[in-house]
């Protein structure tokens, strides 16, 4: 009997231990060799700048990560590298229905990015909810992606574009601007900001005096800088995507006219490349929403900082300084690192809720991380800031709006010559 | 009289039927259904634009334009009248044919008029549905969001009856005696007006089903997109993926666009997925050389043998 009994015991201690073997054996095999995460960047095409970028602040972060023996993922318990399965939809939505659906079904990515901005996220929202497959968006602001019956969709990045305008209609309402003209592209981007910024102002009485809608396309703006200026503005503001701002700015200096005040978006975003292709001349005492790095947010609790993440970038062998949607593709990565790390499954779900718990608690180099219950970043806002030209000919970024981040005043009216 | 015709029209049949099981059966082995839902739709608008410029010589730079206006018309089916997907879908041909009969007096323009002053239309179509002034009625510039009728199962099930219907009209335009009327007519209108054919009246029942071959394809696309900005409907990749694809396989048949359409989205996408960085050198390289050394189509490599393309 004890024999008996002792073999009894031996052998459910061997079933036991081929039982714990058979159980690590089979973790270690269900754990993937790679983390896949899908996105798409616009080779070519209106969008293909920004897109790059932002491309390109997501495999940054990818190396660095890598570098380390990839991703901590709570759901295994082990590091495990990170892979990025990117195709190019050249900046066309009908390509990109296709290859956010290729990610989805053939690729079975574990995480899905979209593509830079509104017109390309779109078409990956309705497929992404179709699948159960969260869509991690990082630059796509339209607030009509969200809503309380789609969880698989997080902004990770960038706020709802009609929010951006706030502090610049504050600005000028300060500013005791009575006056302005506005120019915006027809896209979901700009128009809500030009919604925003006029229901801004008619709180405080002022009715544009110049309202004009152009093709996102839009490369000459001569004759409607004439007409603008027919108006006699006290402040002329254009939204638009790059290749706008660009066209824009040159009209401008090759029209000879003056505006005590003229606003574009996207120098605040990429003011190196703006300088190069529109010239430091057309940015002079212009003004935009200076975005991360420009501003720095020195305190974060996760990831790098901005000097920490300039210092980086430069070190990873970048020909030019990292721009905004550099730093948001980077700050994507660092919350999906974040939410694998401490996600308990890797349900799609469950990492969206995992997101979630971050919200309110967590400030990368973008600032601070707030979802809506929607899943909309909320959190941060772009201030508005002036280039101001130094006697060695360079532009300083001065913020002048909201006070509580400025770092100088603004000289308006701009100087004329 | 039966059998004849049932031996004229049976290869059109067959075809429709091959096309048919081949997209209803793929989904099972390849689960990419965008991709081949895409493909179905770049097949119709290849036929719809043979049906036009394969019969009758007008080439549509525009053709774009009828696919939006296709797509819009279901959208505001949805949006304005909450009309059932059923109802959204059927308004897509009708808008587009309705656009067709105003921008009717086109065809009396030819070459490269037609082709410039159709483009033409269908950017004043664009701007106008997309204007900031039109957001309370088309979304504007804000684009349309149908997502309570979003079923892309129905959609893709939809897109392969409508390749099959596009095939059976191509088959008919190839073998009926209104399709040799019109190729007639194509070849010296003079000619064939002084032989009774309805000149004016054969132009325009091709141009109007052209126009409403696109507009179904829009009103179904936009079904199974369900968000789209007016960019995504009017583009004018679309008419060159078109018109390219047509020429591709061979314009004035039925296989021509299908092969045109089927083979050259498929590479499309193949490189695009395998080669990203060199998507637009391989493609572009591609589609010179075609036209450089098959400028009457890939069929015509059986033509010059003496072999009767259907």
């Amino acid at each position: 009997m004890t024999f008996k009994g002792s073999r009894l015991t031996a052998a459910s201690a061997a079933f036991a231990l081929a039982a714990a073997i058979g159980t690590t054996g089979a973790s270690a095999q269900t754990a993937p060799s790679v983390i896949k995460i899908g996105t798409l960047y616009a080779g070519s095409g209106e969008f293909a700048v920004s897109s790059q970028a932002q491309y390109d602040g997501l495999k940054f972060w990818a190396k660095k990560v890598n570098k380390d023996g990839g991703v901590f993922v709570k759901a295994y318990n082990k590091k495990i590298p990170v892979k990025i399965v990117a195709y190019d939809d050249q900046s066309s939505t009908s390509t990109a229905t296709t290859l956010y659906n290729q990610l989805i079904t053939q690729d079975h990515v574990d995480l899905l990015v979209a593509d830079f901005g509104s017109v390309l996220t779109s078409v990956a929202v309705p497929l992404a909810k179709e699948h159960n497959q969260l869509l991690v968006d990082v630059t796509g602001s339209s607030a009509g992606f969200f809503s309380n019956d789609n969880k698989y969709l997080v902004d990770l990045s960038i706020p709802s574009s009609g929010v951006w305008p706030i502090p610049l209609a504050k600005h000028l309402i300060k500013q005791g601007v009575k006056k302005v003209a506005i120019v915006y592209g027809s896209n979901d981007f700009d128009s809500s900001q030009a919604d925003t910024l006029k229901s801004e102002l008619k709180k405080a009485g002022i009715t544009p005096v110049y309202d004009h809608a152009v093709p996102t396309n839009e490369t000459n703006y001569t004759v409607l800088l004439h007409a603008a200026a027919a108006t006699k503005p006290q402040a002329m503001v254009e939204l638009g995507y790059m290749s706008n701002d660009v066209a824009f700015l040159k009209s401008l200096k090759s029209s000879g006219l003056h505006f005590p005040m003229v606003f574009t978006i996207f120098p605040g975003q990429f003011k190196a490349l703006m300088e190069k292709n529109a010239g430091k001349d057309a940015l002079a005492y212009t003004y935009s929403y200076p975005a991360p790095p420009m501003i720095k947010y020195e305190q974060v609790s996760l990831g790098l900082n901005t000097d920490q993440f300039i210092k980086a970038w430069e070190a990873d062998g970048h020909k030019s300084a990292p721009n905004f949607v550099n730093t948001a593709g980077y700050s994507t990565g660092i919350l999906l690192a974040k939410a694998l790390s401490t996600a308990p499954d890797m349900k799609q779900l469950t990492i969206r809720s995992t997101l979630e718990g971050f919200s309110g608690n967590t400030s990368t180099l973008v600032g601070p991380f707030a979802l809506s219950q929607t899943g909309a970043q909320m959190g941060e806002r772009l201030p508005v800031a002036q280039f101001q030209p130094q006697k060695d000919g360079s532009l300083k970024t001065v913020v002048v709006y909201p006070d509580a981040m400025a770092t100088g005043k603004a000289i308006y009216p701009a100087p004329q010559g | 009289m039966l059998k004849s015709n049932w031996s004229r029209f049976w290869p059109g049949m067959l075809v429709a039927a091959l096309l048919a099981l081949v997209f209803s059966v793929a989904p099972m082995g390849y689960g990419n259904t965008s991709l081949l839902f895409m493909m179905m739709t770049f097949i119709v608008l290849a036929q719809g634009l043979n049906l036009l410029y394969g019969f009758t010589g007008y080439l549509p730079f525009g053709y774009v334009g009828f696919f939006g206006t296709g797509a819009y018309a279901a959208a505001l089916m949805v949006m304005k009248l909450h009309a059932p997907v059923w109802a959204a879908v059927l308004a897509g041909p009708l808008a587009s044919m309705a656009i067709a009969l105003v921008l009717g007096p086109l065809l009396r323009l030819s070459g490269a008029y037609f082709s410039i002053a159709n483009l033409a239309a269908s950017q004043i179509l664009f701007f106008v549905i997309s204007n900031p002034h039109m957001t309370g009625i088309t979304g504007g510039p804000y684009g349309v969001k149908l997502d309570r009728i979003f079923a892309p199962t129905a959609s893709y099930a939809a897109m392969i009856v409508l390749v099959v219907l596009t095939t059976l009209i191509a088959a008919y335009f190839r073998y009926s005696r209104f399709g040799q009327g019109l190729r007639a007519m194509a070849d010296d209108p003079v000619s064939a007006e002084m032989s009774a054919i309805p000149v004016v009246r054969m132009r325009l029942m091709a141009w109007l089903t052209s126009a409403a071959v696109a507009g179904l394809a829009g009103a179904i696309y936009a079904w199974n997109l369900s968000v789209f900005y007016p960019d995504a409907v009017f583009s004018l990749q679309i008419s060159i993926f078109a018109i390219v694809f047509a020429l591709f396989g061979g314009v004035g048949t039925v296989l021509g666009p299908i092969i045109g359409a089927g083979l050259l989205y498929a590479l499309y996408n193949a490189i695009g997925i395998s080669a990203p960085q060199y998507f637009q050198l391989i493609y572009g390289v591609l589609i010179v050389g075609l036209v450089m050394f098959l400028p009457e189509g890939i069929l015509s490599l059986l033509t010059r043998r003496g072999i009767n393309v259907f």
